[in-house]
Formats: C-alpha cells, sequence, structure tokens
C-alpha cells in the first residue's frame, strides 16, 4: 500500500499541452486573419509574408465606397430572416405532426424527410436555376429566401420535433380534459413549451443559410441580390486580384453577429446540430 | 483488512459546511453504519474515505497510513453505489473481472476469483447477462460481487437498498451481513433507513448536519439516546417527547403527571417509547385520536394538552374516535432531556 | 377530420419538401435526357450517360471526392475525439468550447479564403516553414496533387472538427458519473476509463455524428471553388464542383443534369444502406 501513494489526479501538463495546441491552432488564424482586415493592400499579397502589421483603414474605406456593402447585408440579412420564418411556419406544425401522432406512413414520411436531408445542393443546383429562371426570380432576394427555407426545413422540423417529444403528455392531456382543441394546444401549450427548441432550430438555420454558397452563386448575379457569402467571391480588382482586406472584414462582419447566436445557444448546440439525436 | 480512522475531518463546500469536525475510529473487520436524514453529511463523509471528495480539513486513515494524497484508485477501497453504478456496456463477468484486470491480477487467475465472488452472491447463471437485462435485485448482487471480487481492505456502500422493493431489501440485508462476516472486511455502510441500520450494524454512527449526534452500538442507540434528534429518529413510531416542568420530584405537563427524580428542576422533555406506554394507568390523559390496527399490534394515537402521543397496544385494542383515555408510563423507561435538547443521564 | 388532422399538419412541409425535392428530380432526370444549348435542346437519349459513365474526369470526381472526404472526416474524427477526451473533465471546458467552436462560425467561403490566402497568396505557411527548416523554398501549393487536395483537408478540418467535439463533449459529460467513480475505485487510470468505458458507450454518438458530417462533407464545393477550381488536372474536383463546371461553366446542362442524377441515384443508395442502419443504431 505505501508503495502506491501518488499525487492526485492525472498529468495535467499533458492535457493542458494538448488543449492549448488545438487553441492556438484555431486562433492564430483567426487573429492573423483579423490583421488582414486592417491593412493596406500592398501589404497582404508580398513575395515574403509581413507578419507585422501596419495599421490601415483601407478595407473599410473600399467596402463603404466601392462596394455596396450595405446592399449585401441588406440581402442577407432579408433572405437569411424570410427563409428562417417560412421555416418556422412550416415546420412547427409538421414537427408536431411527427412528435404526437401515431398514423400510417408515419415513418416512412420521417425517413423521407430525413434522406433530403442528404442531397447535395448540387444535384439539385441546375433544375433549381432553371426553375427560378422560368419563373424569372433569378438575381432577387425572394429566390435566395426560398432556396435557404428550403434546404433548411428539415433541420429545422427535426429540432423542434425533438424538443417537442420531450413535453409529457399529460400537458397535453389535461388540456384536452379542459376543453382545448388541437390547434389551441398546439398554439398555447406545446409552442411556449418548446421555446428553447424553436430558438435553438432558428439560429442553426441561420447559420446555414448565411453559409450558403453554391445556390447563391447561381441564383445571385448582382448586387441585386448577392449576400455576404458570395460576395467575397466577388472581391477581385480586376487586374489587382484579390482585395483580401475587405473579404477578411466582411468575414467578421458575418462572424461576429453568429459568435453572438451561438453563445446564447451554447446549451442547445450539440443537440441542435444533431437535430435531436445528442441532447447536450 | 484495516482500521480506518477519521481525524477532524471537516469538509466545507463555498460558506457551506457539509461535514463538521468529525472524528471517528472504525476498528478492523466492524460493521459501521452512518445514519442520518438527508443532508446530514453520510454520504460526503463515506465519499471521503473513498477519494472522491477531498476533506477540507483533517485526515483520513486507512490501515494506519494517512491516505489524503493517495488517489481513490490506489486505496484499495471497494464502493457499492445507490444506483450500482454497473458498466452497461459490459457482461457481468466483465464487470466483475474489470477490478481485477486494473488491479493487473494475473489473467490465469481471474476466472477463478470472478466464480467464487458470482457465487457468492448467486449469480452464476447470470454472468454472460448485461446489466441492462438482470433486475433490481441482481444488479444489486452484481455490484456487490464487482465490489468483493478483490478482497479490499475496506467495503463502502452508499445506500444500497433503496432502490429495492421492501421484500427484497429485507432478504439483500441479511445476505449482506452474511458477506461481510464471511470475508471480514471493515464496512462503512450509509442509509437513512434505521432498520437497516439496526440489523446490520456492530456500531452505529448518527449524524445530523454535518455533526456527529451519537455513536453506540444498536441497543445503545436505541435504549440510551444521547439526545432529543437521535431518541427521535429512532424507533418506529419515534419516542414520544412532552415538554413540562420538574419540580420536587413530579414532572408535570397539560394532562400529564409523573414522578420524575427530585434532581432535575425547571423545563425538561420527558421522552417515552410507544411500546413503554400502556392503555390504562393515568400518567397521561387525553382522548383517542386515531387506531390503526396492523394484524400484530395496534398503533394508538392520543391528543392531549401535552400534544401528540403514540402508543404501541395489543393487537385487540379497539377504541373510539375522541373517547377519552388514560395512559401509563412504565416508569423504569423515562428518559429526560434538558432544554438544549441533550440527554439527563443519571435520570432515569 | 380528427384522422386528417395530422396530415394537415404535414401537408405544407411536405408539399415545399417535394416541390424542391421531387420537381427538380423528375427534371434533371428529364433534362437528361437531352443535349441543351442555347440554341434550343435536342433528344439524345441515354448518350449523356453513356458519356458521362465513360468520363474520366467524373470518376476522378468521385473519387476525389472521397480521398478529400474521407481523410479529412477521418482526421476531424480522431481530433475531436482526442480533444474531448481532455477537455470533457477540465474546469475550463466552457472556455475550450468557445474557442474551439470559432473557426466553425466563419462562412465556408470566408474559411476558404482564409486559407487560400495563408497557403499561396499570402504564403505564410510555406514561409513558417521555411524558418522551421522542413522546407527550402517557397511552396507552391497548387502544384501537385496531394498538396492541393492537403489545402482543402486542412480548411475542411480546420472548420469542422468544432462540430464534432461539441457533440462528443455533450455525450461525454452526459454519461453517468458514478460509473467513472466506480472504475476509478476499481483502479482504473482515465485512459483506461475512457477506453473501456467512455468510448464504448459513445459509439452510438460518433456513429450518428460522423455520420452527419460525413453527409456534408460529399457536399464540398465553396472550397474548391475559392481555392483550387479543382486544379492541378482536375485532382481536386469534388462531385459537386464537377456539376457546377459542367453546367454553368461549360454551360452543357444535359450533361450536369445526368451527373445529378447519377449522384442522385447513389445518395439514395447510402441512404438507404449506410445512414438508416447508422441512425437506427444511433438514436435507438
Amino acid at each position: 500500500m505505501a508503495a502506491r501513494r501518488k499525487r492526485r489526479g492525472e498529468s495535467l501538463i499533458l492535457r493542458y499541452a494538448i488543449l492549448g495546441a488545438w487553441a492556438l491552432v484555431c486562433l492564430l488564424p483567426i487573429l492573423w486573419f483579423a490583421t488582414i482586415a486592417f491593412r493596406p493592400r500592398t501589404e497582404i499579397v508580398t513575395p515574403m509574408p509581413i507578419y507585422w502589421p501596419t495599421f490601415s483603414l483601407d478595407a473599410w474605406h473600399l467596402l463603404i465606397s466601392d462596394w455596396p456593402i450595405a446592399k449585401y447585408l441588406r440581402n442577407s440579412v432579408v433572405a437569411v430572416a424570410g427563409s428562417v420564418l417560412i421555416d418556422l411556419v412550416l415546420a412547427i406544425p409538421a414537427a408536431f405532426a411527427l412528435s404526437r401522432y401515431e398514423f400510417r406512413g408515419r415513418e416512412d414520411i420521417g425517413f423521407y424527410i430525413l434522406s433530403t436531408r442528404m442531397m447535395a445542393p448540387a444535384i439539385v443546383a441546375v433544375p433549381i436555376f432553371f426553375l427560378f429562371r422560368d419563373m424569372g426570380l433569378l438575381d432577387t432576394v425572394w429566390a435566395l429566401m426560398l432556396v435557404y427555407a428550403a434546404i433548411n426545413l428539415i433541420r429545422v422540423t427535426w429540432i423542434i420535433r425533438s424538443y417537442m417529444l420531450d413535453i409529457p403528455k399529460e400537458l397535453e392531456d389535461a388540456a384536452r380534459t379542459d376543453g382545448a382543441g388541437d390547434l389551441t394546444i398546439l398554439r398555447e401549450i406545446i409552442v411556449p413549451a418548446c421555446l428553447p427548441g424553436i430558438i435553438t432550430a432558428a439560429v442553426i438555420a441561420t447559420i446555414f443559410a448565411i453559409n450558403e454558397f453554391l445556390f447563391t452563386l447561381l441564383i445571385a448575379s448582382t448586387e441585386r441580390a448577392y449576400t455576404m457569402s458570395v460576395a467575397l467571391a466577388n472581391f477581385t480588382g480586376g487586374s489587382d486580384g484579390i482585395i483580401y482586406n475587405a473579404i477578411a472584414l466582411v468575414s467578421f462582419i458575418a462572424f461576429l453577429p453568429i459568435l453572438i447566436l451561438v453563445i446564447a445557444i451554447q446549451k442547445h448546440l450539440s443537440r441542435g446540430l444533431t437535430m435531436g439525436a445528442v441532447k447536450g | 483488512m484495516a482500521s480506518i480512522e477519521l481525524r477532524n475531518i471537516v469538509k466545507r463546500y463555498g460558506a457551506f459546511t457539509g461535514v463538521r469536525h468529525m472524528s471517528l475510529q472504525i476498528a478492523d473487520e466492524e460493521f459501521l453504519v452512518l445514519l442520518g436524514p438527508s443532508g446530514c453529511g453520510k454520504t460526503t463523509t463515506m465519499r471521503m474515505i473513498a477519494g472522491l471528495e477531498e476533506p477540507t480539513e483533517g485526515e483520513v486513515v486507512i490501515g494506519g497510513e494517512v491516505v489524503n494524497d493517495v488517489d481513490a484508485r490506489d486505496r484499495d477501497v471497494a464502493m457499492v453505489f445507490q444506483g450500482y453504478a454497473l458498466y452497461p456496456n459490459m457482461s457481468v463477468y466483465e464487470n466483475i473481472r474489470f477490478p481485477l484486470r486494473m488491479r493487473g491480477t494475473a489473467a490465469g487467475d481471474q476466472d477463478a476469483l470472478i466464480r467464487r465472488a458470482a457465487d457468492m452472491v448467486e449469480l452464476g447463471d447470470y454472468l454472460d447477462r448485461k446489466p441492462a437485462a438482470l433486475s433490481g435485485g441482481q444488479r444489486q448482487r452484481a455490484a456487490l460481487a464487482r465490489a468483493v471480487v478483490r478482497a479490499p481492505q475496506v467495503f463502502l456502500m452508499d445506500e444500497p437498498l433503496s432502490n429495492l422493493d421492501a421484500k427484497l431489501r429485507a432478504s439483500m440485508r441479511v445476505q449482506i451481513r452474511h458477506l461481510q462476516r464471511q470475508l471480514k472486511i471493515t464496512t462503512v455502510y450509509v442509509t437513512h433507513d434505521q432498520i437497516e441500520a439496526l440489523t446490520l450494524a456492530d456500531r452505529i454512527v448518527i449524524m445530523d448536519k454535518g455533526a456527529i449526534q451519537q455513536i453506540g452500538t444498536p441497543d445503545e442507540i436505541y435504549s440510551d439516546p444521547a439526545n432529543t434528534f437521535v431518541a427521535g429518529f429512532i424507533g418506529s413510531p419515534p419516542m414520544n417527547l412532552i415538554d413540562g416542568t420538574a419540580d420536587a420530584g413530579l414532572f408535570r405537563a397539560a394532562g400529564v403527571n409523573v414522578a420524575c427524580p427530585d434532581a432535575l428542576s425547571g423545563p425538561v422533555t420527558l421522552g417515552i417509547r410507544p411500546e413503554d406506554c400502556a392503555v390504562g394507568g393515568d400518567t397521561l390523559r387525553g382522548t383517542v385520536y386515531g387506531v390503526e390496527p396492523t394484524g400484530d399490534l395496534t398503533y394508538l394515537t392520543v391528543r392531549s394538552g401535552a400534544g401528540t402521543l403514540e402508543v404501541k397496544a395489543a393487537r385487540e385494542f379497539r377504541a373510539a374516535i375522541d373517547s377519552a383515555i388514560g395512559i401509563g408510563f412504565d416508569p423504569a423507561r423515562l428518559y429526560f432531556f434538558d432544554p438544549e435538547g441533550q440527554r439527563i443521564r443519571g435520570a432515569a | 377530420m380528427r384522422r386528417a388532422f395530422p396530415y394537415l399538419l404535414l401537408a405544407p412541409a411536405v408539399l415545399y419538401l417535394l416541390a424542391i425535392t421531387l420537381y427538380p428530380g423528375i427534371f434533371a432526370i428529364w433534362q437528361s435526357l437531352y443535349v441543351v444549348r442555347f440554341s434550343g435542346w435536342t433528344w439524345t437519349g441515354l448518350d449523356n450517360y453513356r458519356e458521362i459513365l465513360t468520363d474520366r474526369e467524373f470518376w476522378a470526381a468521385l473519387w476525389n471526392t472521397a480521398v478529400i472526404g474521407g481523410i479529412a472526416l477521418a482526421l476531424q474524427s480522431v481530433i475531436a475525439l482526442a480533444l474531448a477526451y481532455f477537455a470533457y473533465r477540465d474546469p475550463l471546458v466552457r472556455g475550450w468550447r468557445i474557442v474551439f467552436l470559432a473557426p466553425m462560425l466563419f462562412m465556408p467561403s470566408a474559411v476558404a479564403f482564409i486559407w487560400k490566402l495563408a497557403f499561396n497568396d499570402g504564403r505564410v505557411i510555406s514561409d513558417l516553414l521555411m524558418r522551421v527548416g522542413v522546407v527550402d523554398g517557397n511552396v507552391d501549393w497548387l502544384s501537385s496533387i496531394p498538396l492541393a487536395r492537403m489545402m482543402l483537408i486542412v480548411a475542411d478540418v480546420w472548420q469542422w472538427t468544432p462540430f464534432l467535439f461539441i457533440i462528443f463533449v455533450a455525450a461525454l459529460q452526459g454519461q453517468d458519473q458514478e460509473i467513472e467513480e466506480a472504475a476509478r475505485l476499481d483502479g482504473a487510470s482515465w485512459p483506461a476509463i475512457f477506453w473501456n468505458i467512455s468510448l464504448p458507450l459513445m459509439r452510438p454518438v460518433i456513429v450518428v455524428a460522423v455520420t452527419l458530417r460525413g453527409i456534408d462533407i460529399t457536399t464540398m464545393f465553396a472550397s474548391v471553388y475559392v481555392m483550387t477550381q479543382g486544379t492541378p488536372g482536375g485532382a481536386t474536383e469534388t462531385m459537386s464542383y464537377f456539376i457546377y463546371r459542367t453546367g454553368f461553366r461549360l454551360f452543357n446542362f444535359g450533361y450536369a443534369s445526368a451527373a445529378s442524377v447519377l449522384m442522385l441515384a447513389l445518395t439514395v443508395i447510402l441512404a438507404q444502406t449506410v445512414v438508416k442502419r447508422a441512425f437506427r443504431s444511433g438514436k435507438s
């Protein structure tokens, strides 16, 4: 027994070495990119990288004067917010049905919904392009809204369903014996009870909508519909090459709200990302 | 096989003190029960012995060695958890094998030890099953087997029977006691159930709010309580406590008149166990509040100016509710407590 | 009326989905039977399919997606698991979570630009490697197949490891603490506890999370578009980029539709076999 005297706990050194190393891997590129946003163009694409930045608000000027950043922002916000709204309106009833009712085909419809999630955007890229072209909706924010809503619908539905499943059936039974009809129950009992789930779903849908690239690239061709995600790809000054400081700046403009939203729902993050499969 | 000693143990969580200045000596092979209500610190104390928590002050000594700095995995202590804590992904056999593997027992010896442990708890036929396929009682025994297999120095048990139904509890109690006697391992057992404590323990440590109220054998705890807490905790129904005044050899409370030692004077509390009260007699006069026949006994509740009194009456006893009744106290079984709740000894 | 209610609730969502999946699916199948030019559509039957299945670039795209995606997935899974093991019991776990989460919060196109700058245009990585002595001169990351693929892999691993990390940590923290304590008392070291108990218990979660991430990886597009555009020699062209290129660069829409249909077929097969099993065992 005396031989086995050991200091409590395991090697903290190893633990912090590994975690610290990855933290650096995460943070250094971000910090470096942040400095890029504040450098003059000449300093960025150079034969030898310059590490110590010279401060310059070049990018900001560029953004405001040469590029309609406000438009890009507006398009992003409108398309994303609109799509999330559409999704919630469609998903809440659907999630309710999937979580509560036993009916024929439930498993199959559920699986169909799930498997559409597997579809790469590229698969429907060409048809969607033609669809919107024929409807005259190319290069509009409406088209983007519809597309974002489509790609997020499954996710949103499944997340909300997961939260609805947690609501005890007794709550509904009590409401029913009190005389409430189905819609009333949905509106006044279920929705308030799974509000965290609804918010989580909305935040996650927002993130994926902001990030969307392929469809936006195909649909948007002018500033009328460019969002931040795709506008980045257009920061080329012709012969000057890629305007990185502007890109960096816009990247952070998109990053900050997402960061805030994610911190707000951190407790629910795991559950949201796995569409309910892994409860945080 | 080891003795355990706690020297002035204190456990604080921020501003809250979970265990205060606890000193205790547990002899080798002793079956010691830590008894008390929820939150009294009994589980915390046991976890400090296990090494799952560190004392804020004081020393934990196992087998004569101070083990404060020794990690839980090196203390040679086995624990049975309230929820059994069986490894869900392993069969019973693998569960029991786990401690042997971790301690580096020779592979050739493992099988015999595992089967022996399983046989001790009569789980020999269930070795291939996973915990999910076992009943509550079987899981309990699997947890025991796992604890037993490596013959540790100390057994710790954290309310192991509280998740079982009453009948199972009774039979498991006997088995646990038998096992401990057979293996001669020092055991610390935590429970809030006084029946378990009274039937299993060599000695009982009653705790409340982080402090030891009394240490003693079950007999001592029962017939010689140190304070009103112990008196009111042990016994079912618990001891009746009546507040009154003692003066010149007479204890008086509303509706109560009884002789008491001359030495007593001033406000005291009288204690009398329900089984030491007899119907008829006039130490106390009151009215019948409830009559509960239970087959072998009838529980009688009497209301009087002195409060509610519980009496264990003969099984044929019946009376009308609200009828007047007189109760006699066995004069040899009176207990007296001072206003702080401490027992006044040498009095009864 | 009661019986119809659930169907009513589901109808809007399902209809919307059908519009987005069934209609394009049918359209794609239909269009794939034609050669589509600006002048008009010419019937060509299954010729597009014949061409595609013998098209070296099509198979290359499939192969690239598998290789790049597979390596990236394997790497991020292992890293995320290791990080989760070290972090889940740490008092600073909330801090680690936020820090590790940061890369995931950038737009994928932004991340692509970060690494494009670091690898190619800004030459930062090459410079660092030179200082450490690993390489002699500037490295042209687009010049060789493994290097170009490595860029994409690095970008994906950097951005998406947190996805798995968050899920793994949540799963580990959700495990019964008593079981860990029991193992501790049984004499197990923390690595032994992880290997024998926590990891096996985590298996369903790992399957679900890695499957989800795997599905997403097969759709890799933005980083290819930004960083490599498929070079060198098409070695970094993923399936999505192939469809994009044939459809919207070469404007060979019928061909692109055929590729889309094939990819859809592949998806359905995978969904029926791999994913169904994964989710059944995972969701239990």
